[in-house]
């Protein structure tokens, strides 16, 4: 899809906005309509301080699924977000023991880690050629794994109160654990948008191959995607540790697919080179949204596990249909 | 024990008077002499058939089939059965294995502890449907059976310990009805979705709730987490301009919802739970600001295991038994709270427990 990237822009605009959005405008439409279904259902999501608590806890998703839209596009996926996140949380209040002074080191020590992990991750899928999904699958049951033996089982240490205001806090009126997100998904967009090395990202997702003919340090690439994807897990593990504010074992267990899932209803496809980050800001505000919305209305556990499932399966099939209408095989990405 | 049934706010006074009503009954068999050392303060009715079997030589090997080892609850549960193993001269073993919260793996590690001739397995079932044939024909070979905390289908087994949750559920629903003057909207959070101890419990409090004016806003699941219960909260406080009260089996539960109510601006409420830590604490630091705070707390606890073990060994020495020890948790309110809080500790601890402040260190660290 890259090589077609300038064209890709004019296509677009002359394209009209509305029913032209394609793949990745998609899920807006789908954002705004979950929006105004929620509300009419229950008055309660039009508020506006339900919409800004949606925001602060989109976050924390927000974040990692930036980093897993970059291991999807590379072709590959990564199931070691939610060890990464539990492990984090684990690590970073049992260094903060609630001091503000020992935040800056509790966050270089999970920063560190989560570097470590990526590359280990990118090696073993690249060089050891181990299939990803067995490959970081393993690795999630490492870092629980690790996270229990570090503790025992009974965690200790609290979040550093300055710390605590980065996921709870407030900033003009907007969720501080809002902005960070935003920050850091708008700025992983334009690195993969603006600079080559976001281009041999997605032309290695298309076609390993061709990249590799074309010069792409193809190896160094997928490790890179693996290391960003593991530390913006554990910097989304931060943020979600900040907003809680003290360690608990099972904190990263609903990120293991609904990580995944906030990419792929954006748009992104599994099997790499197509995708965009600013539509994982969508669809991670959509699983989250129906998250909240299924928690506001009076339905079971079990109704809303198939809700979620069955939506999530909707929207692939829908994209796939997408993708295969002749105007969208020109969609762009970024 | 019929007339404990619903704590309801007693007094002192009744409550002394029938703790010596419990401690008068409960004098009556020899082997349970031994147990005053652990939490005086739970009642203990034995129930179901006097049991017994022929006398083993000493000394034991005893085997654990944890279900799964991932809270501080379980750490404390071990810790707590391992001192208690240590401090029985006629054990000579206590073999601890994990089921990996993996119902098969739990299945294959009592088969396995059976084929290596332990005198007594006791367990904490992830399954319980699933561990009874391995627990049947383990007992079935002359192995004594015990399972703990969580219950089994049928009694194939030597001997049961554990609280009964219903009634757990009747009890706090009971006080949080009286916390409220019989009067209030609530929501109701449980534990991971489709568990039959929060069933138990929920429908205790229900009952607990029949004929008052308490409106039940909703029921969700928050798998006993801080975390999810906080972001489960906060979605409720936007639907619910009104929330009075808070049902929940956890005290971690109870906690994360307050923190929502607390970021949201919104007054503290009444609440039951256990004796997690975290929930006294916050407790203690709110109770000045928040004029409606209050607890109505029920322990698991963290104990059980150690009966669990003396049961097993009073029936190994040839001494009678019932077959079922059903625990009774003392009530936590604001009258009594100090004496299970433990300020320098972490949140993750279970205050019910026999466990020294050294002990806990260790295990938090």
């Amino acid at each position: 899809m890259t090589r077609e990237r300038p064209k890709i822009d004019e296509n677009r605009s002359r394209r009209g906005p509305a029913l032209r959005l394609g793949r990745f405008g998609a899920v807006w439409i789908a954002v705004l309509g979950l929006f105004i279904l929620s509300g009419l259902i229950s008055p309660a999501m039009f508020q506006l301080s339900q919409v800004l608590n949606i925001l602060q806890v989109a976050a924390f998703l927000g974040v990692l699924a930036t980093g897993q839209t970059l291991a999807l596009l590379v072709g590959g996926i990564d199931l070691s977000q939610a060890g990464m996140v539990t492990l984090v949380n684990i690590l970073s209040t049992s260094i903060m023991l609630g001091a503000d002074s020992r935040t800056p080191m509790a966050i270089l020590a999970c920063l560190a880690l989560a570097a470590l992990v990526g590359l280990l991750n990118g090696i073993i899928i690249t060089l050891l050629k181990v299939t990803p999904l067995i490959a970081t699958l393993a690795m999630n049951s490492i870092l629980f794994g690790a996270a229990l033996v570090y503790t025992g089982g009974a965690p200790h240490g609290d979040a550093a109160p300055g710390f605590q205001w980065i996921g709870a806090g407030n900033l003009f009126g907007l969720p501080v654990s809002m902005i960070v997100w935003l920050a850091i998904a708008l700025a992983v967009a334009w690195v993969l948008r603006k600079t080559v090395y976001g281009r041999w990202l997605y032309a290695t997702g298309a076609n390993a191959t061709a990249a590799r003919l074309m010069g792409v340090p193809v190896v160094p690439i997928v490790i890179s995607a693996y290391v960003a994807s593991s530390v913006l897990a554990a910097l989304g593990g931060l943020l979600f540790t900040a907003y809680i504010g003290a360690p608990s074992l099972g904190i990263g267990n609903s990120f293991l697919l609904t990580s995944v899932a906030a990419v792929v209803v954006g748009g992104t496809v599994l099997t790499g080179g197509v995708g965009s980050v600013i539509a994982t800001i969508g669809g991670t505000i959509f699983i989250t949204e129906l998250n909240s919305f299924t928690n506001v209305i009076q339905i079971t556990t079990g109704t809303q596990m198939v809700l979620q499932g069955s939506i999530i399966a909707l929207s692939v099939l829908l994209y796939r249909l997408i993708a295969n209408s002749p105007r969208a095989q020109r969609a762009g990405s970024g | 024990m019929e007339k404990t049934a619903g704590y309801s706010i007693v007094s002192r006074r009744r409550l002394l008077a029938l703790g010596a009503a419990g401690a008068a009954m409960l004098a009556t068999p020899g082997w349970m002499a031994a147990w005053a050392d652990t939490i005086a303060d739970a009642e203990k009715t034995p129930s179901g058939p006097v049991v017994k079997q022929a006398k083993k030589a000493g000394p034991y090997r005893i085997g654990f089939s944890n279900g799964f080892s991932g809270n501080s609850w379980r750490a404390m549960c071990i810790r707590a059965l391992q001192l208690e193993a240590k401090s029985q001269s006629d054990v000579a073993d206590l073999i601890i294995v994990d089921g990996q919260n993996d119902v098969t793996k739990q299945v294959n590690d009592i088969e396995s502890l059976a084929s290596q001739q332990v005198d007594a397995i006791l367990c904490i079932a992830n399954s319980g449907t699933a561990v009874v044939p391995a627990l049947r024909s383990a007992t079935a070979d002359g192995i004594v059976t015990v399972p703990f905390n969580l219950p089994i289908e049928g009694e194939d087994y030597s001997a049961y310990c554990g609280t009964d949750p219903s009634r757990k559920g009747k009890s706090s629903g009971s006080w949080l009805k009286d916390a409220l003057g019989g009067k209030g909207k609530i929501v109701a959070l449980g534990g991971i979705a489709g568990n039959s101890y929060t069933a138990a419990g929920w429908k205790g409090a229900q009952e607990a709730f029949a004929g008052s004016q308490i409106e039940v806003l909703a029921f969700k699941d928050t798998d006993w987490s801080e975390d999810k219960a906080k972001v489960v909260m906060s979605d409720l406080i936007a639907a619910y301009p009104e929330i009075d009260g808070i049902w929940a089996d956890g005290g971690q539960v109870t906690a994360g919802a307050s923190k929502a109510l607390l970021a949201a601006g919104r007054p503290l409420v009444p609440v039951t739970g256990d004796d997690y830590n975290g929930l006294l604490k916050l407790y203690d630091s709110e109770k000045g600001k928040q004029p409606k705070f209050d607890i109505g707390l029920i322990s698991e606890p963290t104990w059980e295991g150690v009966l669990a073990l003396r049961m097993a060994l009073s029936l190994l020495r040839g001494e009678e038994i019932h077959k079922q020890l059903i625990i009774t948790p003392k009530l936590i309110t604001k009258d009594n709270y100090k004496t299970y809080m433990r300020p320098d500790l972490p949140d993750g601890v279970f205050t019910d427990t026999n466990l020294s402040d050294e002990e806990l260190k260790k295990i938090f660290s």
